[in-house]
């Protein structure tokens, strides 16, 4: 399957390497594409169902040096997945560094993806330019303030500080990446798997895993007051896009400084028998100063889903906070024994 | 030198800058142990913790003055080394191991398995220039 896949995505970049040239000449565009007929499900709603991966090496937003390019050229195609290829060996890596630690061991224990799975130069696609739009006024104060609650509301693996393990993120508490950073690519486990049945959509996500559940019933959003941490979502089909609209989303939990007031807009299609393009549309008017648009392909992998029970081993929680403790004791010692 | 080339030298360069953040583990390494404390360890494998969210190596390490220690290593997460064709019977008790890592901050007897080395000095996981799963057939580069 992975065989397939690798000549699958080889094909697609050749295939669409005349396009891009057209593109970046501004002529017609693309040429027309392929007629895709999205298989049904035999109760005649549109079938996404199979297991995909969404990892890529496209970068998330554009590239300053690209020079606001929409599309990668063939030959820098090349050159990244050959650099991030590479990256699998020890280059590059300065022992005894912060960032060596933090790149923890050698590639084989990741899943990082060496391909470019779509040839945009960014997977925002809106705005036009490919970058985030900037934080409302609101959103930057809101930053400041964010070392005054109780609880460390980032996604990364990182924190805020080390005093409680609520100095640290949801991602290193086993609780969730969020949304929409569970649909997006990360280091490894980048796994879903899609099942349907008649009225229900059934998106499980392998990182920190959990299941999304949403009906396509045209039922409305619970009532304001329920907030959870991944939202409450329902699904309508148009033609054979699956529509997710997200909101009733936590306070406690952050998505680049958007929280309760964060709306998603999920559109999920086949684009071919083995690719799916997932697209969100994301709006805090209190956060960004205006919607935007990322677009990441889902690769179909035909593999198996494995459970990734996060907190089951978290030695690592328990090392970052006893390490903290051991290093100011430390400190303690080194200033009572220092010299007046 | 040709222009694309350097162009796409320099793309490259923001390129591994900006995924710097997809770098990091479930939880942050740096955190967890000491960039000043490299440690090499030589040992016998004592058993494979296969849990989640990171994979933990037992190790036996013979201490100068011959005595032994207890030593756990921190490794990558199951999940992506059974894709990789590595399940936890793949390192049996009493294999003999290099670890090259960094110890935790804690003072604890454990590290992070930065590299893993046989004695013979083959590399555990480094197999090929594709994905760094064994020799499988599966890795279109070991054609």
């Amino acid at each position: 399957m992975r065989d397939n896949n690798l000549v699958l995505m080889a094909a697609t970049v050749l295939l669409l390497a005349p396009s891009i040239l057209v593109a970046q000449n501004g002529s017609a565009g693309a040429p027309p594409a392929k007629p895709y007929t999205t298989p049904k499900t035999p109760w005649g709603e549109p079938d996404l169902q199979g297991t995909f991966s969404n990892r890529t090496i496209t970068p998330f937003e554009r590239p300053a040096n690209v020079n606001g390019r929409e599309f990668f050229t063939a030959q820098e195609v090349a050159a990244m997945e050959k650099s991030a290829t590479e990256r699998n060996g020890d280059e590059g890596r300065n022992k005894g560094t912060r960032g060596d630690v933090e790149r923890a061991y050698n590639d084989f224990w990741w899943d990082r993806g060496t391909k470019v799975t779509t040839l945009r130069t960014s997977l925002v696609v809106d705005p036009p330019d490919g970058r985030v739009p900037p934080l409302t006024e609101e959103a930057r104060k809101r930053q400041a303030d964010e070392a005054k609650r109780p609880a460390f509301r980032g996604t990364g693996a990182n924190g805020r500080g080390t005093d409680t393990w609520l100095d640290r993120s949801t991602f290193e508490r086993c609780i969730t990446r969020g949304l929409p950073g569970a649909m997006s690519p990360t280091a490894y486990n980048n796994n879903y798997r899609i099942t349907q049945s008649p009225g229900y959509v059934a998106i499980q996500i392998e990182m920190l895993g959990g299941t999304r559940v949403i009906p396509t019933d045209g039922r409305p959003h619970v009532g304001p007051s329920i907030r959870q941490w991944m939202g409450h979502s329902t699904g309508r089909w148009e033609g054979d896009t699956l529509v997710i609209e997200t909101t009733n989303f936590t306070d406690k939990i952050l998505y680049r400084n958007a929280a309760e007031n964060l709306n998603l807009v999920e559109r999920i299609r086949r684009v071919g028998p083995d690719e799916i393009e997932y697209r969100v549309t994301i709006t805090d008017p209190t956060t960004f100063t205006r919607p935007w648009t990322v677009s990441i392909p889902y690769i179909n992998t035909g593999e198996d889903m494995f459970e990734y029970a996060c907190h089951e081993g978290n030695y690592g929680m328990e090392g970052i906070l006893s390490g903290a403790r051991e290093e100011e004791r430390k400190a303690a010692e080194a200033k009572k024994g220092s010299p007046r | 030198m040709n222009m694309g080339i350097i162009r796409s030298g320099v793309l490259i360069g923001a390129l591994m800058l900006m995924s710097a953040a997809a770098l990091s583990a479930h939880h942050s390494f740096a955190a967890e142990f000491d960039a000043n404390q490299p440690v090499q360890l030589k040992g016998t494998v004592v058993k494979v913790e296969w849990i989640n969210p990171h994979t933990w190596i037992h190790l036996d390490v013979k201490k100068s003055d011959g005595s032994m220690e207890r030593w756990m290593i921190e490794g990558g997460t199951p999940n992506t080394l059974l894709r990789r064709g590595l399940t936890k019977n793949s390192l049996p008790e009493g294999t003999e191991l290099v670890v090259d890592g960094y110890k935790a901050k804690n003072g604890s007897n454990r590290a992070n398995g930065r590299d893993l080395t046989f004695t013979d000095g083959r590399k555990l996981f480094m197999g090929s220039s594709g994905t760094g799963a064994p020799r499988d057939g599966k890795d279109a580069t070991e054609k």
